[in-house]
C-alpha cells in the first residue's frame, strides 16, 4: 500500500441539516459497525466529523434526547477534522496525523480528492500499511546490503588483478631481455657447431687417408686443400674465445630468467601454506626484486633493514601491502629519486617505514587516502583501491598503518605488525 | 666506441654499417656475433654516443631498444632521422608502449618494429633488406625533375564521417591556401574508383569504412602504389594493429580523432614533401618498402583489392 487512496472507504455523508437523534439512530445499523465517526459534508466540501463519543455526549445528558435530539448534527459536530488527501502517501498522511491528531482517538480521518469529499480512512489501517512498507524496504535494503558485498567482492579480485597485470606486464619485459641474447646466443652457437662438426667429418677423412697405405698423392692434396677451406671458413666465422664470452652471456642470462621465476613464485607464496611465521625483512626483499621493473633507472632504494623477529601473517598478502607502498612511491616520484625501506621491531610490534622523496600528498587528501576508490591519478589509471585495500589487510593482522607527507618534499609510510606471541 | 671488422669480409662492394643500440651489453654482443660476417658493426649502449656516430660516419642502418635510461629509443630514432635521413631506423624492443609505438611512427618515420626476443633468420633478413635500401638510396645520383609541378596535388579521405570530411576540407583550405584538392568516399569501392580516375598523392583513412577493415586495403595499397603516401587517422589504438601499420602499410602518420589541427597540418605538409620527394625521385619509395602481409585474413575481401589493383594504373 502507498497512497491514502488505497485505505480510503466510501461512507455515505451526513447532510448538515441531519437532527443529532437521528445519526445516534444510524450508528446503531449493522452498516456503519465498523466506523468511530462519519463525515457531514455540504455540497461536496467536508465541512466536519460527529463520532460516536460526540453523539453519546449529547444524548447520554440529563433529558439529552428530548433537550437536544432535534437539532441539527452541525451544531455538535467536530469542525476541524483530520483531513487527507487521496494521493498522499501513507508517509505523509502519517505525518499530518500523529502531529494534529487528539486523544483519545474516537474519529476517523477524511479522505479528499481535490478538496472534495471522497471517503473516509481510519488510523488502524494507516498503521497497518505503514508497517508493510517498513517490511518491504527492509527486504530490498537487505537485497542491496547482499549486492553491495558481492561487488565489494569483486572490485576488491579486480584491483588485485589490476595491479597483478602491471607486474606481470613488467616481468615479462624484464624476462624479454635476457631472452633474446639467450635465444640468438644458442642459434649461434648451434650453427658454428654445425661448421666444427663439418671441420671434424673432413679431418677425419683427410687422416683415414694419412693412414692408409694405398693413398695417392693427387688424393691426398685434395682431401688436405678440403680440409684447409673448410677450417678457413670456421676461423672466419667465430674465434673460440667470441664464442666462450657468448655461452658466458647464455648461462648468466638463464640464471636471471630462472631468479625472475623464483621472484615471483617467492613473492606470491602460491605454493606455500597461506599463514606462518616470517622474518618481514624476506617480504620486503621478495617485493623489492619483483618492483624492481618500476625501480630500475629511475629511483635508489636504500635499506636500513633491522634484526626482527618472526611476525604470524599471511606474507602473500604482507607482500601485496609492500608492493602497494614501493610502487606508489616510485609513482610519486617524478625523474629520479630515492625510497628508503626501514624495519625496526619495538613495543611488540614490527614496524616497516616506506620513506620517499616523491612529489608527497596535500594535507585536504591525506585523510582520504585510505578510502576506497579515492584517487588522485586521472580517471581511467588505477582502480584507487590499493590503500584501501593494504589499510584492510594491516588491519585484519592486527596491526596498523600511518602515513606522513610534506608536499614538495616527500611522503613516509609506517605499517606496523604484532609481534607472534611467545616468540 | 665498440666496433668489429670480421677476419676477413666476402669480396665486393664495402659492407654496410650497422648501429645497434641497447643498454643491455650482452644483447649487443649477442647481435654482433649474428651480424659482424656480412657488415660493419658498431655498437653502442649510450644512445648520446649513437649520436655522435651518425653524424662521424655513414650508417646505413640504425637498430636501437626503446627502454633505455639515458634517452628512450623513441627519441634516438627521431633525432637520427633528422640528422641522418638516409639511416634506415629499426626498432628493436621487448617492451610494447603504445605511445612509443605511435611517436615511432610519427617522430621517428621507423622503418620495422621487431619484437624481442628475435628470431635470427627474420632479423637477417629485415636488416639485410634495409641496408640494401640504403646502400641503394646513397648511390642515387641527384636526379634531374621527371616532370613539372603543374598539376595539383589531390588527397583522397576515406572516412565515413561527414563532419570529419567538413572539418579536414576547410582546414586544407585555411592551411594550404587551395594547393591541395580533397576527394572524400565513404566507402572501399569508391575509393578504388577516385584511385584510379585522379591519382592522389595522399591517402588519409579511418581503420574501419563502410563496415569494411581498411587494413588489408592501406597494406595492398602501399605495395602496389609505393609513392602514394598513407596517413592513418582514427580513434582506435592497439599496439598489434600498429606494429601492422608500420610493417606491412608502413604508414606515413597515425594521428588521433577528433583532428587535431596542427598535428594533421604537419602531417600532411611532410607528408606531401615525401610524396615529392618520391614524385622527383622514385627510387626513394624504396624507403619505405612494405613487408608483404603473411596471409590475409578475409580472402575475399584481399582478392577482391588485389583484383582491382590490378586494373589499375601500373605501380612503379
Amino acid at each position: 500500500m502507498e497512497h491514502v487512496a488505497e485505505l480510503s472507504v466510501n461512507v455515505e455523508p451526513l447532510d448538515p441539516e441531519v437532527s443529532i437523534m437521528e445519526v445516534g439512530d444510524l450508528f446503531l445499523e449493522p452498516r456503519y459497525d465498523g466506523f468511530l465517526s462519519l463525515p457531514v459534508v455540504r455540497d461536496g466540501q467536508p465541512i466536519g466529523v460527529i463520532s460516536r463519543y460526540g453523539v453519546q455526549k449529547v444524548l447520554m445528558g440529563r433529558y439529552g434526547r428530548e433537550l437536544q435530539g432535534a437539532k441539527p448534527v452541525v451544531a455538535f459536530m467536530n469542525d476541524a477534522p483530520l483531513v487527507v488527501p487521496l494521493e498522499h502517501s501513507v508517509e505523509q498522511a502519517s505525518r499530518h496525523i500523529t502531529r494534529n491528531i487528539r486523544f483519545p482517538i474516537v474519529e476517523d480521518f477524511i479522505v479528499t480528492r481535490d478538496g472534495e469529499y471522497h471517503g473516509v480512512g481510519s488510523v488502524i489501517d494507516l498503521l497497518r500499511g505503514l508497517e508493510d512498507r517498513l517490511m518491504a524496504r527492509n527486504d530490498s535494503l537487505a537485497q542491496s546490503l547482499n549486492r553491495l558485498q558481492e561487488s565489494q567482492t569483486q572490485l576488491v579480485q579486480s584491483e588485485k588483478m589490476a595491479s597483478l597485470g602491471q607486474m606481470v606486464a613488467g616481468l615479462a619485459h624484464e624476462i624479454n631481455t635476457p631472452l633474446g641474447y639467450v635465444r640468438n646466443n644458442v642459434e649461434l652457437a648451434h650453427s658454428a657447431f654445425g661448421q666444427l662438426r663439418e671441420m671434424q667429418e673432413v679431418f677425419d677423412s683427410l687422416v683415414m687417408l694419412l693412414q692408409s697405405p694405398q693413398a695417392d698423392d693427387a688424393a691426398l692434396q685434395q682431401a688436405f686443400e678440403r680440409a684447409m677451406a673448410v677450417r678457413g671458413q670456421a676461423a672466419a666465422g667465430f674465434a673460440p674465445e667470441d664464442m666462450e664470452a657468448l655461452f658466458t652471456d647464455t648461462m648468466y642470462g638463464l640464471e636471471q630468467i630462472s631468479d625472475l621465476v623464483i621472484n615471483l613464485r617467492n613473492f606470491s607464496r602460491l605454493d606455500r601454506s597461506a599463514v606462518v611465521n616470517v622474518d618481514i625483512n624476506q617480504c620486503v626483499e621478495s617485493t623489492l626484486l619483483i618492483a624492481h621493473n618500476l625501480l630500475k633507472h629511475k629511483v635508489e632504494v636504500i635499506r636500513d633493514l633491522g634484526e626482527l623477529p618472526p611476525v604470524t601473517c599471511a606474507p602473500s598478502q604482507i607482500n601485496q601491502v609492500l608492493l602497494n607502498l614501493v610502487s606508489n612511491a616510485a609513482q610519486a616520484i617524478e625523474e629520479h629519486g630515492r625510497i628508503r625501506i626501514s624495519t625496526v621491531c619495538h613495543g611488540g610490534f614490527v614496524h616497516v617505514l616506506v620513506k620517499d622523496d616523491g612529489k608527497g600528498i596535500r594535507a585536504e587528501n591525506l585523510e582520504r587516502i585510505f578510502d576506497p576508490f579515492f584517487t588522485t591519478k586521472p580517471v581511467g589509471e588505477g582502480t584507487g583501491l590499493g590503500l584501501s585495500i593494504s589499510y584492510k589487510i594491516v588491519r585484519d593482522h592486527g596491526g596498523h598503518i600511518r602515513v606522513k607527507s610534506k608536499p614538495g618534499k616527500g611522503t613516509a609510510f609506517c605499517v606496523s605488525l604484532p609481534v607472534t606471541s611467545g616468540a | 666506441m665498440q666496433s668489429a671488422t670480421p677476419a676477413s669480409f666476402p669480396a665486393g662492394p664495402m659492407p654496410a654499417t650497422v648501429l645497434f643500440v641497447d643498454d643491455e651489453q650482452r644483447i649487443l654482443r649477442s647481435l654482433r656475433m649474428l651480424f659482424a660476417t656480412q657488415f660493419k658493426v658498431l655498437m653502442t649502449t649510450d644512445p648520446r654516443e649513437a649520436l655522435v656516430m651518425l653524424k662521424r660516419e655513414t650508417v646505413h642502418v640504425l637498430v636501437s631498444d626503446q627502454r633505455m635510461p639515458i634517452m628512450q629509443g623513441v627519441d634516438l630514432l627521431r633525432k637520427a632521422r633528422d640528422l641522418s635521413p638516409d639511416t634506415m631506423r629499426l626498432l628493436l624492443t621487448g617492451y610494447s608502449d603504445l605511445e612509443a609505438i605511435i611517436d615511432s611512427i610519427n617522430e621517428g618515420e621507423v622503418f620495422r618494429y621487431i619484437n624481442k626476443p628475435w628470431n635470427a633468420d627474420e632479423l637477417r633478413s629485415i636488416v639485410g633488406e634495409a641496408a640494401a635500401i640504403a646502400v641503394g638510396l646513397r648511390t642515387l645520383a641527384p636526379a634531374v625533375p621527371l616532370r613539372g609541378e603543374t598539376a595539383q596535388r589531390r588527397i583522397l579521405l576515406i572516412d565515413d564521417a561527414a563532419d570529419v570530411a567538413s572539418g579536414l576540407r576547410t582546414m586544407i583550405e585555411e592551411g594550404f591556401s587551395g594547393a591541395f584538392a580533397l576527394d572524400w568516399v565513404t566507402s572501399l569501392p569508391d575509393a578504388m574508383g577516385i584511385l584510379e580516375r585522379n591519382q592522389p598523392s595522399m591517402v588519409i583513412s579511418e581503420l574501419s569504412v563502410g563496415g569494411d577493415d581498411m587494413m588489408p586495403f592501406l597494406k595492398l595499397l602501399k605495395l602496389h602504389h609505393p609513392h602514394i603516401v598513407t596517413i592513418v587517422q582514427t580513434t582506435f589504438r592497439d599496439t598489434g594493429l600498429l606494429v601492422e601499420l608500420i610493417n606491412q602499410g608502413q604508414v606515413h602518420r597515425f594521428l588521433p580523432k577528433p583532428m587535431r589541427k596542427a598535428m594533421m597540418l604537419r602531417g600532411i605538409q611532410s607528408g606531401m614533401e615525401l610524396a615529392r620527394e618520391i614524385h622527383l625521385h622514385p627510387e626513394v619509395a624504396a624507403r619505405h618498402r612494405v613487408d608483404v602481409p603473411p596471409r590475409p585474413a578475409d580472402a575475399g575481401l584481399v582478392g577482391r583489392i588485389r583484383s582491382l589493383f590490378r586494373g589499375g594504373p601500373a605501380s612503379r
